[in-house]
């Protein structure tokens, strides 16, 4: 290991800041084309970040809902998902040398997705729309018997309706290939500083490096800005007045249990995303031990915490939805991360207006899986030479439309429905289903009238709305800017206009 | 002449979001909102057009249920918040 003061450059050609996924697949890529010097800055412990609390799932089919493939836009984001993970193969291959865990870094090479009753129609359409895409790309998959997946024993009130293999899609061990990935680096020079950057240092509107918390700069003739959920806060150091799309923690909880007996899973075992999140799953780790994650839940401030209510869902439903005899299994570890999640749930990637200073961020729930890519993109523009994705991420963009407020309306009662009944609402005569869609449906015709924009937000963004001022503050501000006048709403919008999609 | 008070501004924008007036309550600065049929989302639009009409920003630790439950803690707020612009000026 290179000792700590040859750690500590006080230039660099390019100045990482953030130390996750992002951060570290960009410096390979620029080290294997032969790149200057690169220092990447952040803390060793990466608390609050997203790449060692993912599961890491390759999953962009997996992923799939039925919003993927509804507009342009959508598709595009989708496309992402596809290009990256033909990038995988090489990527294990040139990682595994590094690999010190013992284990293979793909832990899983693919993916059961189950669709049970509990998660509420949303499963379903989602569960169709995986199909239609799978389809529609001319990628394998089987319809099996749920009874044939190793490891896969829920309770018999969530048996599964229908299950399909995905025989190319699993997962890596994210913390594995995270480990891995730093060693390759140092190997190759990369210098890692162990510290947080308090702010961005500029003259002339032109960045010029990095300023850490005991004072010290660090020079680039670049900075990416990669810091995950932080990266809005950092860039804001350096001007007030850059434009950005808004950025959200998603907070994730997610356990690494050491399995007491039984099959194990040798597959990812997942359903849809679902209910605001992304669906339950189990990620085989190597070596006895299983990932099951994960919550998400959009918040105010930006931390490690883990909530009560998300130690409950993640542990009942594993049990319930995936293997009864999780109960018995030892929790190893518990991860928690924020997701970088935006308002327009597009990711930000691009130049920023002070020249040399790039950002990557914005990439929610599968930038593990995409940072291979992104990395070839973003070494493409730092070199000059053209990139490889649309540039219609730039972070400074108007919020990109995907949908009317009355489809987001709809949606907003969809998400809330697949979450009543996930999480254990008993059938009543007096709150019946269209009783409970009315009741949604209102709440969020009403939350649009209040916030006072024509925006139309994804389920998760308002679901965060309609509980916090603060994200209510900030929303319809950007908003009330960015394409979200005080202009009527379209007539459609209207409470009580019948059932939700 | 219009009253254009703090307090008699936050009770017409309460009033707004309530529709006290029309249902003839006589609103006392200590009554209780959340009693009177606030909700999460009256609040936050209450919140917003407070905002908007005294063009300040409250600060964050006051953005919270317990600010909006009276017209004398709004008042309070807001009049902080109002002296906080006037400071930086
Ligand atoms: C529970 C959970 C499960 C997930 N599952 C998956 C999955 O299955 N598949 C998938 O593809 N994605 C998944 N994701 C999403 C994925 O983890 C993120 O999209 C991705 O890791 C983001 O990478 P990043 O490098 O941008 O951010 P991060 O991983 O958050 O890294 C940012 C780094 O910057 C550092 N930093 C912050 N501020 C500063 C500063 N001021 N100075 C220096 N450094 C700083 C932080 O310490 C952190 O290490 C999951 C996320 C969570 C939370």
């Amino acid at each position: 290991m290179v000792s700590e003061s040859a750690e500590r450059p006080q230039q660099a050609e390019l100045v990482i800041v953030g130390n996750g996924a992002l951060g570290l697949f960009l410096a390979q890529e620029l080290t294997e084309r032969g790149a200057g010097s690169i220092a990447i800055v952040g803390p060793s412990t990466s608390e609050t970040g997203a790449s060692r609390a993912a599961g890491a799932m390759l999953g962009c089919f997996g992923e799939t809902t039925t919003e993927s493939l509804r507009t342009d836009a959508s598709r595009v984001r989708f496309e992402l998902g596809v290009a990256a993970h033909d990038r995988w193969p090489a990527v294990l291959d040139g990682l595994e040398e590094f690999s010190r865990t013992g284990r293979p870094l793909l832990s899983a090479p693919d993916t059961h997705v189950v669709l049970n009753s509990i998660g509420g129609e949303l499963d379903t359409v989602n569960y169709q729309a995986i199909r239609a895409a799978l389809d529609e790309y001319d990628k394998p998959w089987q319809e099996v018997d749920p009874h044939d997946i190793p490891g896969f024993n829920p309770r018999l009130d969530t048996r599964s309706l229908s299950t399909m293999h995905l025989p190319t899609e699993g997962a890596v061990d994210a913390r594995g290939v995270m480990e891995a990935l730093e060693r390759k680096l140092r190997a190759a020079g990369v210098s890692f500083v162990d510290a947080t950057v308090s702010r961005l240092v500029s003259s002339d509107d032109v960045v010029t490096g990095v300023e850490l918390e005991d004072g010290r700069v660090i020079e680039g003739q670049n900075v990416v800005v990669a810091a995950g959920i932080q990266s809005e806060a950092l860039v804001r150091t350096v001007s007030e007045d850059i434009d950005l799309v808004p950025t959200f923690p998603g907070l994730g909880f997610a356990m690494i249990a050491r399995r007491s007996g039984g099959d194990p899973f040798r597959s990812v075992v997942r359903t849809p995303n679902r209910g605001f999140a992304c669906g339950l799953h189990v990620v085989p780790q190597g070596g006895g031990l299983e990932y099951y994650g994960a919550t998400n839940r959009l918040v105010d401030t930006i931390s490690g915490v883990t909530w009560m209510a998300d130690v409950r869902f993640l542990a009942q439903y594993s049990m319930q939805q995936l293997d009864e005899r999780a109960a018995s299994h030892e929790v190893l570890r518990w991860l928690s991360g924020n997701r970088p999640v935006t308002l327009d749930g597009f990711p930000l990637i691009g130049w920023l207006p002070p020249a040399g200073l790039y950002l990557m961020t914005g990439t929610y729930r599968d930038g593990f899986h995409c940072a291979p890519l992104l990395a070839e993109h973003v070494a493409n523009e730092l070199q000059g030479k053209p990139g490889i994705i649309d540039p219609m991420f730039s972070p400074t963009r108007e919020p990109i439309a995907t949908r009317t407020v009355e489809w987001s309306i709809n949606e907003y009662v969809e998400h809330n429905l697949a979450a009543w009944f996930e999480t254990g609402a008993e059938a009543a005569p007096q709150m019946t289903t269209p009783q409970l869609t009315e009741y949604y449906r209102t709440r969020c015709v009403q939350l649009y009238d209040q916030l006072n924009i024509d925006y139309a937000l994804g389920p998760d963004i308002l679901w965060y709305t309609q509980g916090s001022l603060r994200g209510a503050r900030r929303v319809s501000r950007y908003l009330r800017k960015h394409g979200g006048t005080s202009t009527p709403r379209p007539e459609t919008a209207r409470v009580g206009s019948g059932d939700a999609r | 002449m219009t009253d254009a008070s703090t307090p008699s501004i936050v009770r017409k924008l309460i009033d707004q979001q309530l529709n006290f007036v029309a249902h003839g309550l006589q609103l006392k600065d200590d009554d209780n909102l959340w009693d009177l049929g606030m909700t999460s989302l009256t609040c936050l639009g209450l919140m917003l057009s407070i905002e908007e009409t005294f063009d300040v920003e409250l600060p964050e630790e006051v953005l919270k249920e317990s600010t909006f439950r009276t017209v004398a803690s709004i008042t309070e707020a807001v009049d902080a918040a109002l002296e906080g612009v006037l400071a930086e000026r």
